[in-house]
């Protein structure tokens, strides 16, 4: 099969190039990633990918493969088109080769606070979700957070230090719908504090479409929106406007 | 220190749902009306679109196209024009055409002789 992959030393390199290989695949070969390994072990050894579980768990070898988002590991090779065009993630800043920096990408997901805030008293042992709150959880925890979705979003290609991302926003659902969480109202506010934040969703639907795990970060986006509406409290819903601020 | 204005987006959110909502319904209805009492001359059509009620549902359609058009097109200008002045006169150019458009609705709505 003829491969054609992205390449870029930077200390090497002026600029990046693309590279072709051929490998002959046999039938019992299954994967990308095998067949990336064996390049680097038997063509080039200078090849570049992050990778550590190799069954689609640990999210590292989120790659470009023909134009589209995936995990190297979990794509059948031998269903691609030739040549079989590999990049970095789109729109991240290239680190080496197929290994980009998701340094930005770590903030974004820091900023939705990432853990449940409960400050009331822990019981006992844990605490206790009914099986309908848990089911709440089903279709936004499972995420790995490889950044497929948040790579191919045309709105975080124009606005990736304000929006927070399809990756971030699943995260945020997770937390504003777990029933153990007390936040809600602040999470809701602080998504809303920002016409960036998370409003510049267009319900374009590639991180749906890309996900490797089968996620639907667009739909949880729409559930956030629907939650806010729902917001009432002493002073009312979430703002629609706000004052002038000095900073 | 600088001063900053913002609005949310979840207003301008509620905005174009809300005006999609609006036009929709009256598209339909206009449809409808069309299909089952279309006007058989022009006199017959003009005294019909010149009724109050139908001026008045007219007018917000064209309020709710407005309105749409504006959160649409300043979310384009939000995405990909990051300079501040030039965005400042985009909006400003945008704002100036879609104002003068409802001007000039408003003046064929209301000012026609019936």
């Amino acid at each position: 099969m003829h491969f054609s992959i992205f390449r870029y030393n930077p200390e090497r390199d002026k600029k990046p190039y693309m590279q072709d290989f051929h490998v002959d695949v046999a039938p019992t070969d299954r994967m990308l990633l095998e067949i990336i390994l064996r390049i680097r072990d038997t063509q080039d050894d200078s090849l570049t990918i992050r990778k550590s579980c190799r069954e689609g768990v640990c999210g590292s070898d989120g790659i470009n493969i023909n134009g589209r988002n995936g995990l190297a590991c979990v794509t059948r090779v031998r269903e691609l088109r030739e040549p079989v065009v590999l990049r970095p993630l789109p729109s991240f800043p290239v680190i080496r080769d197929l290994v980009v920096d998701m340094t930005r990408f770590w903030k974004q997901y820091d900023s939705i606070k990432p853990y449940l805030v409960n400050d009331e008293l822990p019981p006992e042992k844990e605490r206790l979700q009914s099986p309908a709150e848990r089911d709440k959880l089903d279709g936004s925890y499972e995420c790995i957070m490889c950044g497929c979705c948040t790579s191919q979003c045309p709105s975080s290609w124009w606005n990736p230090k304000r929006f927070v991302g399809p990756a971030g926003l699943i995260q945020a659902y997770r937390f504003i719908s777990d029933s153990r969480d007390r936040a809600t109202r602040e999470r809701l506010e602080d998504l809303n504090s920002d016409p960036y934040r998370l409003f510049r969703c267009r319900t374009i639907m590639n991180c749906t479409e890309v996900c490797p795990v089968g996620l639907s970060p667009s739909r949880a986006i729409e559930r956030i929106r629907l939650r806010m509406l729902d917001v009432q409290g002493h002073d009312g819903g979430l703002a629609l406007h706000r004052v002038p601020t000095i900073r | 220190m600088a001063v900053r204005i913002a609005a949310t987006g979840l207003r301008a959110w509620l905005v174009q749902r809300a005006s999609a909502i609006y036009m929709l319904l009256f598209i339909v209805f206009l449809l409808a009306h069309f299909t089952v009492d279309p006007p058989h001359s022009y006199p017959a059509w003009h005294a019909w679109m010149t009724s109050y009620g139908v001026r008045i549902i007219t007018t917000v359609f064209f309020a709710a196209l407005l309105a749409h058009a504006w959160v649409g097109l300043r979310d384009v200008v939000m995405d990909y024009v990051h300079a501040t002045a030039l965005r400042v006169c985009v909006l400003a150019l945008l704002g100036f055409s879609l104002a003068a458009t409802g001007v000039w609705m408003m003046r064929i709505l209301w000012m026609a002789r019936g």
